[in-house]
């Protein structure tokens, strides 16, 4: 189990939760001083204008007009709206609904909010008290528990809300983290598996097209590329011990023999000949390794350049055709004019010299080898070199590419089986693919490079 | 020729020394960058062959830059375990006047050695070159052996230039292959050895005595007098 503090689920939701109260908070202590500070003066104001208006019934009409006022109204409004008391001086109660003037209220006139003796309880009550001329009193107030159970209600709603929020927000804490921990933990045990050698899993994909389902196809075209790296390695380890085995073999054997018998210094060096003939021949591997290497890597395509492929082409055609007119071989070159693709010159000539010096090697004497450059229909440059010799057998193509392949067909050859990998490690680096196909007879190898997508592809 | 080797691995520097001194120069060896570069600045050399990868991690592209910096203008030849393209055009840009990669062949090595130091005596502004009485002028593109016109594709003509200008040294085929066709791969067929046959076909008739020469283990040599 992970830590739940470790959970960046577990965060995200109070993270979540904090902003939500802070949210709420940003809305509600505004509302809460508009309350206490607009409708509290209000409150005040309106028993203000009340003990103003009273004051001057008071001047107009007398004691009397008041007191008949004052007992007018309090019969007719609801209990408990409005406290309202007219004294004497000596604070005996003339008119109004309290029987005493209540204790406990500070002599000065004015607004007070007091804790007040009212019919006999404690009261919260706010209160304006106006002493009027004769020495009369007169007190005007409004019992602020009528407003209690509002104000509860919006405490209440207040509370409510944190309350839900916060457990909304657990709740989802604990579903999210619950979700995406199933799922992580799907994808460790999956890499964990990986990580024990075994490359065919991949992760699992719900196709909802969500963040950890892209991530996840994501890392399984990591893996897909990765496993088929490490196959392609694999092979070659395979391959390099058996090709470098046969040279080494030879030259060890030569050596020995050299060493034992001691021949003549004329056949002692023509044996040296030969041993160095052999370490050349596994020099040139390793260099085919090597340019194999530098191509893999994609490291090239900062030297990327506008290139004509069918002038890089007929270069290579014009310097093989010596050697194919020495076998007798009728040797044609067309093409549709200027090819362009950003590439690298060289590169593309080693490519296209080696598939013609494949079928040089292939064909018979006076075959036919033709090399065409084209345009696709859909841009893409085609340099295709087609002969008519034994061709590829169809269940070899899809290996012929593939380094150190050697099919039936071309073993006895000289060659050391690299030539079509590299041929296709070049067309691969330029964005493209390199095609097999019949010729019928014989093998048509064509590289399609796409005009423009050469940095996209791995 | 007097020529500096720079290479720290003992088996590899008296193959080198041992081979050019066998072919009549004067060899002195460092075998450390700061060795090599002291002798390099004190004493005038006609090539210097510099190693890459010197002790104490000190690539030798390093030393031909501060000798360049000096004004050294000595024809450098670079040997390298790095292959890739990359740092072979470093190397050519660091200084370096060739770019030579190990494991390599003593001919390839002897033949690059004495074109360079042919490089730094001749000159390039030739109007006319001369091998016997083949004769090419540069200038109307015009090859004659004696009163015979010959007449060369253009490839052809790159070809014997480079063959005449360097006359009486041996030029391997990637010599060849990197001056006359622009190509750092190898062929896996020999294309160039029918490319030199073509040419012969061309300017040795059968009454005419042989002008180019095939060097076992190395390459061409064109020479005047046939010294086989």
């Amino acid at each position: 189990m992970i830590r739940l503090n470790r959970s960046s689920a577990v965060t995200w939701a109070v993270g979540y939760v904090l902003l939500g109260l802070a949210a709420l908070a940003a809305f509600a202590v505004p509302l809460w001083y508009a309350w206490n500070v607009t409708i509290f003066s209000g409150r005040q104001e309106i028993l203000r204008d009340d003990a103003q208006r009273l004051t001057e019934l008071f001047n107009r009409y007398g004691e009397g007009g008041l007191t008949a006022y004052i007992n007018a109204r309090v019969g007719m409004q609801i209990a408990g709206e409005r406290t309202l008391l007219l004294t004497d001086s000596a604070y005996r109660p003339l008119a109004g609904n309290l029987k005493v003037w209540p204790r406990d209220i500070p002599d000065k006139p004015g607004t007070q909010a007091v804790m007040a003796d009212l019919a006999g309880q404690p009261t919260h009550t706010l209160l304006v008290r106006t002493t009027l001329p004769g020495g009369y009193h007169l007190l005007v107030g409004r019992d602020l528990a009528l407003f209690l159970p509002l104000e509860r209600r919006f405490t209440f709603g207040l509370i409510a809300a944190v309350t839900f929020l916060f457990l909304v927000g657990v709740a989802g804490a604990i579903l999210i983290r619950r979700e995406l921990l199933a799922r992580v933990q799907g994808i460790r045990q999956t890499v964990s598996a990986i990580m024990q050698g075994d490359l065919r899993h991949r992760l699992p994909i719900r196709r909802t097209n969500d963040e950890l389902d892209t991530l996840s196809q994501t890392i399984n075209g990591m893996l897909d590329h990765i496993e088929h790296l490490i196959s392609g390695i694999s092979n070659v380890s395979n391959s390099i011990a058996h090709d470098l085995r046969t040279p080494l073999a030879e030259l060890r054997s030569r050596l020995e023999e050299l060493a034992l018998t001691r021949p003549a210094p004329a056949e002692t060096f023509a044996e040296v000949d030969a041993a160095v003939a052999d370490v050349d021949r596994v020099i040139r591997i390793f260099n085919a390794l090597l340019r194999l290497a530098e191509l893999d890597t994609g490291a090239r395509r900062s030297g990327f350049v506008p290139v004509d492929a069918a002038a890089v082409t007929a270069e290579v055609v014009e310097f093989y055709e010596p050697a194919a007119e020495l076998k007798g071989v009728a040797f044609s070159f067309a093409s549709d004019g200027v090819a362009a693709v950003a590439g690298d010159p060289v590169l593309l000539a080693q490519a296209v010299s080696n598939l013609i010096d494949n079928s040089l090697k292939c064909v018979a004497v006076h075959g036919a080898i033709s090399v065409h450059v084209g345009r696709r229909a859909d841009g893409a440059v085609e340099i295709a070199v087609a002969d008519d010799g034994p061709g590829i057998a169809d269940a070899d193509k899809p290996k012929a590419a593939e380094r150190f392949f050697r099919g039936d067909l071309s073993r006895g050859t000289p060659g050391v089986g690299l030539g079509l990998s590299i041929v296709d490690a070049v067309a691969k680096l330029h964005g493209g693919v390199l095609q097999l196909l019949d010729n019928n007879p014989g093998l048509r190898a064509q590289m399609v490079l796409p005009v423009t997508s050469a940095r996209t592809n791995r | 020729m007097k020529i500096l080797v720079v290479e720290d691995n003992a088996r590899v520097a008296r193959f080198v020394t041992q081979g050019l001194r066998e072919a009549g120069h004067t060899v002195d060896h460092a075998d450390n960058g700061r060795d090599g570069m002291f002798t390099a600045a004190s004493e005038p050399y006609d090539v210097i062959v510099m190693d890459r990868m010197l002790p104490g991690n000190i690539d030798g592209l390093a030393i031909i830059e501060a000798l360049r910096k000096a004004g050294n203008r000595t024809p450098i030849l670079i040997l390298s375990a790095l292959d890739a393209v990359d740092e072979r055009i470093r190397g050519l840009k660091s200084g370096g006047d060739d770019y030579l990669t190990k494991p390599f062949a003593f001919g390839e090595l002897l033949a690059r050695v004495d074109a360079l130091g042919r490089r730094s005596s001749g000159g390039d502004t030739d109007r006319a070159l001369q091998v016997g009485d083949l004769r090419m002028d540069l200038l109307s593109r015009r090859v004659t052996r004696g009163a015979r016109l010959i007449t060369l594709q253009p490839r052809e003509f790159k070809l014997l230039e480079y063959l005449m200008r360097h006359a009486n040294q041996v030029v391997t085929r990637t010599m060849l292959l990197e001056a006359v066709w622009d190509y750092n791969f190898d062929p896996q067929t020999n294309v160039v050895d029918v490319h030199i046959s073509k040419l012969r076909q061309k300017i040795e008739l059968d009454s005419e005595r042989p002008l180019v020469r095939t060097v076992r283990n190395a390459g061409y040599m064109m020479c005047e007098h046939d010294q086989a």
